[in-house]
């Protein structure tokens, strides 16, 4: 849950960028970096290796005033995707107000994208989150390149699953700003429920969107 | 381990981030590229370099963290500019200092998930293992249990196809002689009877028929004749009963009819065992019953008979030279006891713990299976009982058999 900071006057959300190895998670951070223009954006922090893969995380700090003078803080994270790193994925998962899943659109990584979530909802439960209600969004992202599944063939496979799907182009930025609205669209009532946005921070849902994306 | 991380993704505060350096040196850099004195504040006030005189209302550069202010770089005498560049500057190294402490402090509490998950994957299975370990001893147990019953079973199935078998033989044997030793028992009977007659015909033909009668009677020996006549028949009657019974007691004694429990006693059961084994005791041993009074006993007659065959022939196998094989029974408490003494060879000290093994035997190949004691224990356990061996070599061995008289 959302950390709330009454001395400090702030509101401090955390969102997760999760999915499989080289499914374009930090892509996604360093477009919303160069996309978004919310009131305040810090730098994006990259702990990569050589070869770009994220060996932490990616972090990149937004945020916007209220009205009230309060402020909101978006702490957007990526988790490293390859599987020996488990325990930083669980660490970095733990708290988060929502996720974003990066999945892979080409064929050839089905199984991947399917053990990526599946560890996605195992870690949910282990660090304490309540999956059922946990705002998620499911990104199919690299559909600017071929042999990739079509976006019929995707919605059906997803047909029964209860979260959105967006389709992204990190690369080009395509759909990027999309994902990140849809997940604040599912963030905005939970953080409503608790601690009362609109009716003390005179914010309603759009307002509250278009601050965070600067829109 | 036992501390527990501070989470990586937690707010800095200003000297915290400032903790890796020197403020000394940073002072010494800052107050030459600010061209004077300068003071360092926090967001919540405190005073980290202090390096000029002078209050509030000093020109100040905000330092950003994260979004959100940490603290104020002040200066009485430095541009907006340079104040600017070097907040800049402190921004710098404060980034690279997060970046630092989120990387350690993400990746302490990483290890330490691994190694709970581990700990928790080797308490799993140090428990698992005890487990097996327990179900493999019990196993291995119950192996062993299971194979003695199957070799207990093995062996009894032997020795029933054995006797019956014998026993059918028997009852084959029995009825084809029992008929033809009917009618030389009765032809017997009935030659006797003649020579009766004959000796009343003899005693008058004496008396009234003169000299010459007299003198062929005389020359003949008649008298012997007819006289030892008889005694050949009584003989011989004699030995048709011994044949009718040995075949009745082979018969009753492999009890292939015989196989539920009956009520019998003991020394009708040594008798017929004794019947049965009369050809191989004959030459070697004088048999010495001394039955006492014992009372009836359930039990399956076939099996116990055949324990006390085994016995008896045992004993007469034990028989270097002519002996003696005395039996004795009689009861102590509520237990039959039956004590089978021989004057044979004895079993020597060192064969004496393997008797019992099946398959063991002293004999050459084709002369004993090894498997007599081995049954006869069987049969006696089955019945509650005991069997015990006491053996000297060169004075005999005595065996002895418990039975309970109620199970």
């Amino acid at each position: 849950m959302a950390e709330f900071d009454e001395a400090a006057r702030k509101l401090t959300v955390k969102l997760v960028y999760y999915g499989p190895a080289m499914s374009g998670k930090t892509t996604n951070l360093m477009r919303l970096h160069d996309l978004l223009a919310p009131d305040l954006k810090g730098e994006m922090m990259t702990l990569d290796t050589q070869n770009d893969r994220t060996l932490f995380f990616d972090l990149l700090p937004l945020g916007f005033k209220t009205p009230t003078g309060w402020l909101v803080k978006f702490k957007l994270f990526t988790v490293p995707g390859q599987a020996t790193h488990d325990g930083t994925r669980k660490a970095v998962l733990s708290r988060a107000d929502g996720v974003v899943f990066v999945a892979d659109s080409q064929r050839s990584q089905g199984v991947n994208n399917a053990e990526s979530f599946q560890n996605l909802e195992d870690n949910a439960k282990r660090v304490g989150l309540d999956f059922d209600t946990l705002p998620v969004v499911v990104q199919f992202n690299k559909r600017d390149l071929p042999q990739i599944l079509s976006e019929q063939e995707v919605r059906e496979r997803w047909s029964g699953a209860p979260w959105p799907l967006v389709f992204a182009s990190a690369l080009t930025g395509e759909g990027v700003r999309e994902t990140f609205k849809e997940l604040l669209q599912q963030v905005y009532p939970v953080l409503d429920r608790y601690f009362s946005i609109g009716e003390l921070h005179g914010m309603d849902q759009a307002a509250f969107i278009g601050a965070a994306m600067g829109d | 381990m036992d501390f527990y991380p501070r989470p990586f993704d937690r707010e800095f505060g200003l000297r915290e981030l400032l903790s890796g350096v020197s403020l000394k040196r940073l002072g010494d850099s800052l107050t030459l590229l600010l061209g004077g004195g300068f003071r360092l504040v926090s967001d919540t006030g405190e005073v980290l370099l202090d390096g000029c005189e002078g209050t509030g209302g000093m020109p100040r550069a905000v330092i950003r963290h994260d979004l959100e202010p940490l603290g104020y770089l002040e200066s009485p005498h430095a541009g907006a500019d340079q104040l600017r560049a070097a907040a800049s500057l402190l921004e710098f190294m404060m980034q690279v200092s997060a970046r630092y402490y989120m990387a350690s402090e993400l990746h302490i509490a990483a290890v330490q998930e691994n190694y709970e998950e581990l700990q928790q994957q080797h308490a799993a299975l140090v428990e698992s293992d005890a487990r097996y370990r327990a179900l493999s001893e019990s196993l291995e147990q119950r192996v062993q249990e299971q194979v003695k019953v199957i070799e207990s079973a093995h062996r009894q199935l032997y020795q029933a196809e054995k006797m019956a078998s014998v026993g059918q033989l028997a009852a084959g044997v029995a009825h084809e002689i029992n008929n033809p030793i009917g009618f030389i028992r009765s032809n017997l009977g009935t030659a006797q009877s003649y020579v009766a007659r004959l000796q009343q015909m003899a005693t008058r033909l004496k008396a009234g028929g003169g000299a010459a009668v007299a003198g062929l009677w005389q020359a003949a020996d008649m008298d012997f004749v007819l006289e030892d006549f008889g005694q050949l028949l009584g003989e011989s009657k004699s030995g048709a009963d011994r044949v009718a019974r040995i075949v009745a007691d082979l018969k009753g004694f492999s009890s292939v009819d015989r196989g539920e429990e009956e009520v019998v006693n003991l020394n009708d059961s040594i008798r017929a065992a004794c019947n049965v084994a009369a050809g191989q005791l004959n030459g070697r041993a004088d048999v010495i019953l001394e039955l006492g009074e014992i009372p009836a006993l359930r039990c399956r007659p076939g099996p116990i008979n055949q324990v006390f065959l085994n016995l008896l022939l045992n004993a007469a196998h034990a028989m270097e030279r002519p002996g003696a094989i005395r039996i004795h029974t009689g009861l102590l408490g509520d237990t039959l006891r039956v004590r089978i003494t021989d004057t044979g060879s004895g079993i020597p000290e060192a064969v004496l713990p393997r008797i019992f093994d099946p398959f063991f035997t002293t004999r050459d190949v084709g002369r004993g299976t090894g498997l007599g004691l081995t049954v006869s224990r069987d049969t006696v356990t089955a019945h509650g009982g005991t069997i015990e061996v006491e053996s000297r070599v060169g004075e005999g061995t005595t065996v002895t058999v418990s039975l309970p008289v109620r199970r």
